[in-house]
């Protein structure tokens, strides 16, 4: 194997897990403002993705006009989820607020298929599907795209948490009680992260719509976006970032090495193995806070 | 000012008869009536699962965190009744609680603590400002500002946690137990700054202790309660002359001798 | 109401650990009993089959569950693999020429021993990355089951379950598959009722509440958490095996996915974590309610004369499913034993405590 063609494999990878993050974001925003594990992001990315078709397709607006009133629309339903689903189980212990993610996770990928229907449809964002040429490599166009989609999101949400809301959110990760002592709204810190994860889904269901089509589907991005969000360190958003890069290479070139061997679909197992491994040696991740103990 | 005036001025916190249910089952505090008159410091006595904390908690409406409530009876901050209103919008009138065991922001800064608690409204500047002035009041915070809050040291979380109050522009600031666990010349060190902010901004404290000794020294009046009631309230020399008070609380008095426990028990009794 | 007691008033440790507290609870067992052995002969056999047989399987697959869940306290969500190795053991080795009662032996071991690897992460970690981990040794077995043509045929592929027969007696009727299932609900049941009384229930909840402080008292953490594990997956795997003998009569890898251990631990949590009659409860909801609720919605809609999409009616039962362990969460979090118990609680002395007021 030559070295080209190895490279070609990481750059790719590297994109591909650039995507990952972008999805991963959405689970880490809301952890690091709640500390909820959010299971829901698959079911979200779904719905996202086809409401913005449903915009463009159905009611006939431009893609310009569908994929911001989309991300509108899923802001609006964030709140909505917080304020209908969570604030009961404010305090619960973590199965219950797990099972009741996994709970819409399946209601809204249900409710979504119920509507729109289950067959593929494609977004066509008008990004060529020609692929670019960097010297003897060829990149995905829309990789590309959605790397730079991430990135920009990941600057954006570095700057938010530094902000006055942003350290908020982050107190309220922190301790519910005392969040309330001072006079912050745990109610609407919580609804505001899930807000943003949703509108993070749009992103990520738009761009990960224009590659692989915009079917259920895209709920399975799940565990790939809890591996990314877990290596990287539950509450870290610079860690989902890396983690996604590293996930991508690691399972593109591993993928290259193991389907022969395994007579193909290796990826899923490398991802899986990824979790394990990660969980079982450093489960706070490579960025992630440890909960800190005084000496 | 004599007492006579003291108490026709209209208290800054009136609690009447309360009582707190939580789960709908357990009641916490039957009845309990204090009075913080306005730029007062009074200390709230009694021994553990007196319903100490459940007072402050049913002031500041963390109550319904816990999944209790004030089931009857109110509570009026300045005038206004505040019984069953969120805590949020409680903090804003002016009630911070400083709740037990310094609830710090592990993972956030001392810096970032105080940036937390700011209510939204207030300007950058005027929280820098007010940064400056709780970093001069602790200068020990000012020192490690920019460290994990999680790494500090016992006292300095504490002080952290009475600074985070702080800047929530609190008239009534209520501290549960800020004496626990701390060395004596850190509990010295602190309930000195908290007089000193009492004396200089007006701001009323309710505070809570186990320490009576501690706690009498810097208040003016006391309440103690035991058992969910309030069985006792006076100055904080009468208190501290009171002989009960001295046998139980301030480990005085006329050492062991069992004619005032069985006095002090039988009036337990009759008032409970 | 049905309840005529005033209060239960234990004077000694015994009293206290009976299985039935009150006369009126065992009544109802035995009630309960009559009614199951004698409902081949009341319920017609189509809803016998379709409804109440996997209904009995999978309650005794979410005790299995709510043991390591709800007492031991450890998230779980890999149950449908070790489900899938007890019943691919099993049918192979019945394949292969063991009797079935050994057979299904065989595939509660292998479970227990593929269940105990899931212990081992138990170990190391808990609460939401136990959860994760679990998750994601799922996907492994998930995996490993439909790359393995020997085991499974590949994945797409179905491998036919040779016909159940224990003690000799080949088991062909709709009746005799009702009573296998039956019977092995009622077994484990028993057993969960046992284990809430012995030293073996105390320490793994002494485990679940906080396992170094039951080191302290001596409880060996390690020692029951693979304990849990081992016994859980033991029923897991005997419930699989049964589910493709008596009910799928093929094995697919589909029928162990992902969705099923979600669908399991829903069931558990529905039901409410430690609560036996609850996981009955939950597992009728969630396997039976969906399935109600479109058929309701499919024949209103058709005699209302509105046309419904094909594919709305295709994912209505996965929305309503989603829906209900939501409602059910917010309704109660402790789940419906919770809920159970407090209507039991009222109707305790009703309607005489109307007087009262």
């Amino acid at each position: 194997m030559d070295l080209i063609f190895l490279t070609e494999l990481a750059i790719n990878g590297a994109l591909t897990g650039l995507l990952y993050s972008l999805f991963a974001i959405g689970l880490v925003l809301i952890y690091k403002a709640s500390s909820v594990p959010n299971l829901a992001q698959g079911g979200l990315t779904m719905l996202a993705a086809y409401v913005v078709l449903a915009l463009a397709r159905d009611v006939g607006m431009p893609l310009w006009v569908a994929i911001p009133l989309a991300a509108l629309l899923m802001f609006g339903l964030g709140f909505g989820i917080e304020r209908v689903a969570l604030r009961r189980l404010a305090g619960r212990p973590v199965i219950m607020i797990l099972m009741m993610t996994l709970g819409l996770d399946i209601f809204l990928r249900g409710a979504t298929l119920a509507i729109w229907g289950g067959t593929s449809r494609s977004v066509e964002l008008g990004v060529g599907y020609d692929p670019l040429l960097l010297g003897d490599i060829f990149i995905s166009r829309i990789h590309l795209v959605g790397a730079a989609v991430a990135i920009a999101l990941f600057g954006a949400f570095l700057v938010f948490f530094r902000s006055r809301t942003g350290i908020k959110l982050r107190a309220i990760a922190d301790d519910y009680m005392a969040s309330w002592s001072v006079g912050i709204s745990v109610e609407r810190g919580v609804g505001l992260s899930w807000a943003l994860a949703s509108v993070v889904a749009v992103a990520a269901g738009v761009i990960w719509g224009e590659i692989q089509g915009v079917d259920q589907a895209l709920s399975l991005l799940l565990l790939k976006g809890l591996t990314v969000a877990v290596l990287g360190g539950l509450d870290s958003i610079l860690g989902a970032i890396i983690a996604g890069i590293i996930l991508g290479i690691v399972e593109n070139v591993g993928a290259e090495f193991l389907d022969p061997l395994v007579g193909g679909g290796s990826r899923e197992l490398i991802v899986a193995a990824v979790l394990i491994l990660t969980v079982m040696i450093r489960p706070h991740g490579l960025f992630g806070r440890h909960d800190i103990e005084r000496v | 000012m004599s007492i006579q005036e003291k108490s026709e001025a209209l208290p800054i916190l009136s609690m009447n008869s309360v009582e707190v249910l939580y789960d709908n089952v357990m009641l916490a505090i039957k009845g309990v009536s204090i009075q913080v008159p306005r730029g007062d410091m009074v200390a709230l006595l009694g021994s553990n699962g007196a319903g100490k904390s459940t007072t402050l908690k049913a002031i500041s409406g963390l109550l319904k965190a816990e999944r209790g409530r004030v089931s009857r009876g109110e509570i009026r901050f300045d005038g206004t009744d505040i019984t069953e209103m969120l805590a949020q919008k409680r903090v804003e009138m002016g009630i911070c609680h400083v709740i037990e065991g310094r609830r710090v922001f592990e993972h956030l800064t001392p810096d970032e603590n105080l940036t937390a608690a700011a209510p939204m409204s207030m300007s950058r500047s005027a929280l820098n400002a007010e940064k400056e002035k709780i970093y001069t009041y602790f200068p020990r915070l000012a020192e490690r500002r920019n460290s994990a809050a999680g790494y500090l040291s016992g006292g300095e979380q504490q002080m952290l946690a009475i600074g985070r109050a702080l800047v929530t522009q609190p008239r009534l600031l209520m501290l549960d137990e800020p004496s626990l666990g701390l060395a004596p010349f850190l509990v010295e060190e602190i309930f000195g700054i908290i007089s000193q902010i009492n004396r200089q901004e007006g701001m009323s404290v309710l505070l809570v202790e186990q320490n009576a000794l501690a706690a009498l020294e810097i208040v003016s009046e006391g309440y103690l309660i035991e058992n969910g009631r309030v069985v006792m309230h006076g100055t904080a020399e009468a208190l501290k002359a009171n002989s009960d008070i001295q046998e139980f609380y301030l480990g005085g008095g006329e050492g062991t001798d069992f004619h005032n426990v069985k006095h002090y028990s039988r009036r337990k009794r009759w008032l409970s | 109401m049905f309840y005529r007691l005033s209060g239960v008033h234990h004077a000694d440790y015994v009293s206290d650990s009976r299985i039935y507290k009150v006369p009126a609870d065992r009544n109802l067992a035995v009630f309960i009993l009559v009614i199951g052995l004698a409902a081949p002969f009341i319920i017609p056999s189509l809803y016998l089959n379709s409804y109440i047989l996997p209904w009995l399987i999978w309650s005794a697959a979410a005790l299995g569950l709510n043991l390591v869940t709800g007492w031991a306290g450890q998230l779980h969500l890999g149950y449908a693999a070790v489900m899938a190795v007890g019943a691919y053991s099993a049918i192979h080795a019945a394949r292969f020429g063991v009797p079935w009662e050994f057979a299904l032996i065989i595939g509660g071991l292998a479970s227990s021993v593929i269940g105990s690897l899931f212990a081992f992460a138990a170990l190391r970690v808990k609460g939401l990355y136990l959860a994760l981990t679990t998750l994601a040794m799922q996907f492994v077995m998930d995996w490993v089951l439909t790359h393995s043509p020997a085991i499974t045929g590949g994945s797409h592929a179905s491998l036919q379950s040779p016909t159940l027969a224990l003690l000799g007696q080949p088991i062909t009727s709709d009746a005799g598959y009702y009573y296998v299932a039956f019977g092995w609900c009622l077994m484990v049941t028993i057993f969960m009722l046992n284990l809430k009384r012995s030293a073996l229930g105390r320490a793994l909840v002494a485990v679940r509440e906080k396992d170094y402080a039951a080191a302290i008292l001596g409880v060996n953490s390690f020692y029951y958490k693979i304990l849990a594990f081992a016994t859980s997956s033991f029923i897991a795997g005997v419930s699989g095996a049964l589910l493709v003998a008596a009910f799928f009569f093929l094995a697919a890898p589909e029928q162990f996915s992902v969705a099923v251990s979600i669908q399991v631990l829903a069931m558990v949590i529905v039901g409410g974590l430690g609560s036996i009659i609850g996981t009955y409860f939950g597992v009728a909801l969630i396997l039976l309610v969906p399935g109600i609720v479109n058929g309701i919605f499919a024949t209103t809609s058709a005699n209302l004369g509105l046309q419904v999409d094909v594919e709305t009616l295709a994912h209505m039962p996965n929305a309503v499913y989603g829906a209900l362990i939501v409602i059910i969460l917010l309704i109660e979090p402790l789940g419906l034993g919770k809920l159970y118990g407090n209507i039991r609680d009222y109707l305790m002395i009703w309607p005489f405590d109307q007087f009262r007021k």
